[in-house]
């Protein structure tokens, strides 16, 4: 019982029954839209959401995101910036496991374009194809994908910009410091 | 067959392969894939789909986000991922129902690359990790990007 309280999924699940049974109080009507679709929708993506998840599951197990964030610390170059505006489209998982790596990859050494390169292109989220295609449809899927590379890119060499500036504002304040 | 099926064959065939690789590692693989599951079935969200479902009418959805609304319509959806609290799982189903209800493919993408890049419950985070102009910078460029992507993909997609 005290590992079920502690489980987010439980309390979204009785959350979302709350929220149908409120609805049904006031209007029978509705509720019953509500419930109906969340029914349907929830048995269109069982399937591919356990494929999902045994993909996601086995990638985390065989590539580790440290694998990724090492084999991008090594490349520079363009073919870094390639490999960096690429790679982590493959990637699964949150922002908040990704933001710790990224930060560890900074503290190497590595430019502020490449992380936002990186960022952007980890958006590109190719684990849940299975899901965007269902919904969205492959041309929008992979039309989607090409664009976050283009993205990815563009991303970086702005943020380089952006940081470039940043060093000489700082540079002229410690100048000022100094005087 | 539905292609939900297909995947699912090629997951437990995976499975298997991997299986055969290394065992303590699969086993991990299982375990984790019950974590993963929960956090990736998005039951809020469907009943978020539901709520509008019930509640707000398909000419709404079409007025701000349909393919009349132009410009106005991408930005509309940007604002609507920027402050979205979805997971990256939630926000296909969530996407594709829109669309049926007569979003436009611009508005979508939109909405689909601010909700991913683009975290309300991120932000303290970037902001501690990577500080304020780098956060400021990124979110910001993120956001007019995509909007010229969104405009590129409105018109490559029929």
């Amino acid at each position: 019982m005290k590992k079920m309280l502690k489980n987010d999924a439980f309390w979204f699940l009785s959350l979302s029954v709350l929220i149908i049974l409120v609805v049904y109080g006031f209007n029978a009507g509705k509720g019953v839209i509500v419930a109906k679709t969340v029914y349907d929708t929830f048995f269109e993506v069982l399937d591919i959401i356990v494929a999902v998840s045994i993909f996601i599951g086995l990638f985390q197990v065989w590539v580790k995101p440290q694998t990724i964030v090492k084999l991008l610390g090594k490349g520079s170059g363009l073919k870094g910036f390639v490999l960096v505006c690429t790679f982590p489209i493959l990637m699964g998982g949150s922002l908040f496991t990704v933001f710790p790596l990224l930060k560890a990859l900074r503290e190497k050494g590595a430019r502020i374009g490449a992380i936002a390169s990186f960022i952007t292109a980890w958006g590109g989220k190719a684990p849940l194809l299975p899901l965007e295609s269902k919904f969205l449809g492959w041309p929008f899927a992979l039309v989607r994908i090409g664009f976050v590379i283009i993205f990815a890119f563009v991303m970086g060499f702005l943020m380089d910009w952006v940081g470039e500036n940043t060093e000489k504002i700082k540079q002229e304040k410690s100048f000022l410091v100094d005087l | 067959m539905r292609a939900g099926y297909l995947y699912l064959l090629i997951a437990v065939m995976l499975l298997g392969l991997s299986f055969l690789k290394d065992k303590q590692k699969t086993r991990e693989a299982v375990k984790a894939t019950f974590k993963i599951f929960y956090v990736v079935l998005p039951v809020l969200v469907f009943v978020l789909m539901g709520l509008i479902q019930a509640y707000v009418s398909r000419e709404f959805i079409v007025s701000i986000l349909g393919q009349k609304s132009g410009l106005l319509g991408i930005f509309y959806a940007e604002i609507i991922g920027s402050i979205a609290l979805f997971l990256p799982p939630a926000v296909f189903p969530f996407g594709g129902y829109l669309h049926d209800n007569g979003a436009s493919y611009g508005a979508i993408a939109g909405f689909v690359f601010t909700a991913i890049l683009i975290g309300v419950t991120t932000l303290p985070l970037e902001l501690k990790l990577f500080g304020k102009r780098f956060t400021l910078a990124r979110n910001l460029l993120t956001f007019g990007l995509t909007f010229f992507i969104a405009i590129l993909m409105e018109g490559i997609l029929p």
